[in-house]
């Protein structure tokens, strides 16, 4: 009896939350963020003992909507000032510390096989896979630049929606669609058979652009406002630049 | 309630087809399962059974995950079968048929076998002493007798079909108007932040249609019931 009430009480101790430990930092990133993150975290990680990250990747639109419903997120970045102007709109993002983090660009990127030189060639294709533009901002761009380039109307039905941008690239790379707009740093670092055919022209869709803000749950915490600090030094920016990301 | 676009029209129009096609592409093939599995015994029945009823303890995912291996540009079926006679079946409403169809099947062919295990054995056992052959029995006897099951397990494939998201997304992916149905849409719109009225006018739709099957189904239950 005695060692059944033992197991129950042991059992029960598990199932409690994890105290929050003092150096727990949410992280809230945009999927093509997701190697950097890693290795500024990694890095951050390494220098300062006892710091525990808890990532999350993903659409951005998706993650301000989990921030709005209550997520615990200390950071978030972004790939689109959209969806910080939301977080800020919905009082969730501390003002102050908004800023931007970095840049990127679009490109098409195409299964083996598949030729395309320009906007006007992806008409002739038969699948392409976007971002969901509802809440995937890479989707937004894409959508942005066809519009501008007046071939909507021709690409509506042979548009893939994919939950991120990174789930875009799977489809280019596994072959099931001709190909994907995701951003040049997806391409390089994580496709394995897709290769950049061109890059969308700058004209057409607005700069990429990541903002990255302290929650208001994070402005309160100093470990957060710690890890901030360090994504704006010069050694952040020598990251996010070899890994292909604009700092300016 | 907001105004819904075409798109919306669309992932209506296509959750009904899907449903409807798969239920009558897998009627047959339902009725055939449970037919073995009720009046035959040979090897590797127990084999068949499992098989038949692993998609319903599976992950749909998981399905979706093997049919897409599969059926791929890479797959099995996909690149030797699939891709010499020119037909494409990844990110068509074909594939989103094929997973419902699969997801859907125990279910069909649970309902069935309930339906025929309650035929009298006699009235079959007469039919043949009375010259029929197994497949006038099967016409005569074995469907008006277990019409039911047959009526039960389409209505529940049906109704499962609606609401396939899993299997459906990994393998017709979720082009608007093509192959997006209704949980596809709602996915959608309930990850973005300004979706959320969309998402719960199509639940609401979502839920109008299942009723609509469910009390159906009852109509129809209590008619045979009655006939009988």
């Amino acid at each position: 009896m005695n060692r059944i009430a033992s197991a129950l009480v042991i059992a029960a101790a598990c199932l409690l939350p994890i105290a929050a430990t003092a150096g727990e930092i949410d992280l809230f990133a945009a999927a093509s963020m997701k190697e950097v993150v890693n290795e500024l975290s990694d890095n951050y990680a390494k220098k300062h003992s006892g710091i525990i990250f808890k990532k999350n990747y993903g659409a951005s639109g998706t993650l301000a909507k989990q921030i709005e419903n209550g997520a615990p997120a200390d950071i978030f970045i972004s790939a689109n000032l959209e969806w910080m102007e939301y977080m800020k709109s919905k009082k969730l993002a501390d003002d102050r510390s908004i800023a931007t983090f970095a840049y990127n660009s679009l490109v098409f990127a195409g299964r083996p096989g598949v030729k395309a030189a320009g906007l006007s060639d992806v008409v002739r294709l038969d699948r392409i896979a976007i971002g969901s533009p509802k809440s995937v901002p890479a989707g937004e761009y894409a959508v942005e630049a066809f519009r501008k380039a007046g071939i909507d109307k021709q690409l509506e039905k042979k548009l893939v929606m994919t939950k991120d941008v990174r789930e875009c690239l799977l489809y280019a790379d596994r072959g099931e669609v001709d190909g994907a707009f995701v951003y040049k740093t997806d391409a390089l670092q994580v496709a394995r058979s897709a290769r950049i055919l061109f890059s969308v022209p700058q004209e057409y869709y607005s700069r990429v652009t990541y903002p990255m803000a302290l929650t208001l749950v994070g402005s309160k915490k100093a470990e957060a406002a710690g890890f901030y600090r360090f994504l704006e030094s010069a050694d952040a920016k020598g990251i996010l630049a070899r890994h292909g990301f604009s700092v300016k | 309630m907001p105004a819904f676009t075409s798109a919306e029209y669309l992932a209506i129009l296509l959750s009904l087809k899907v449903a409807i096609v798969a239920t009558l592409v897998s009627l047959p093939f339902g009725f055939g399962v449970a037919y073995l599995m009720t009046y035959r015994q040979f090897r590797g029945k127990l084999a068949l059974d499992v098989a038949v009823n692993l998609p319903l303890t599976l992950p749909p995912v998981v399905i979706g995950y093997l049919l897409l291996l599969l059926l791929g540009q890479n797959g099995f079926i996909g690149r030797y079968l699939l891709q010499p006679l020119g037909i494409r079946l990844i990110f068509t409403w074909k594939a989103a048929v094929i997973a419902t169809a699969v997801v859907g099947f125990p279910l069909m062919v649970r309902s069935i076998r309930l339906g025929m295990e309650s035929v009298d054995e006699r009235l079959i056992q007469a039919a043949r002493t009375l010259g029929a052959g197994w497949f006038d029995t099967i016409l005569t006897v074995i469907i008006p007798l277990s019409l039911r099951g047959i009526a039960a397990g389409s209505a529940l494939m049906f109704a499962r079909g609606l609401g396939e998201f899993g299997a459906t997304i990994v393998v017709a992916g979720n082009i608007p108007g093509v192959t997006q149905t209704i949980p596809l849409a709602i996915y959608e719109y309930a990850s973005s932040p300004d979706g959320d009225r969309m998402a719960l006018a199509l639940c609401l739709v979502s839920a109008l249609i299942s009723v609509v099957v469910l009390l159906l189904h009852e109509y129809f239950n209590r008619r045979i019931a009655g006939a009988d």
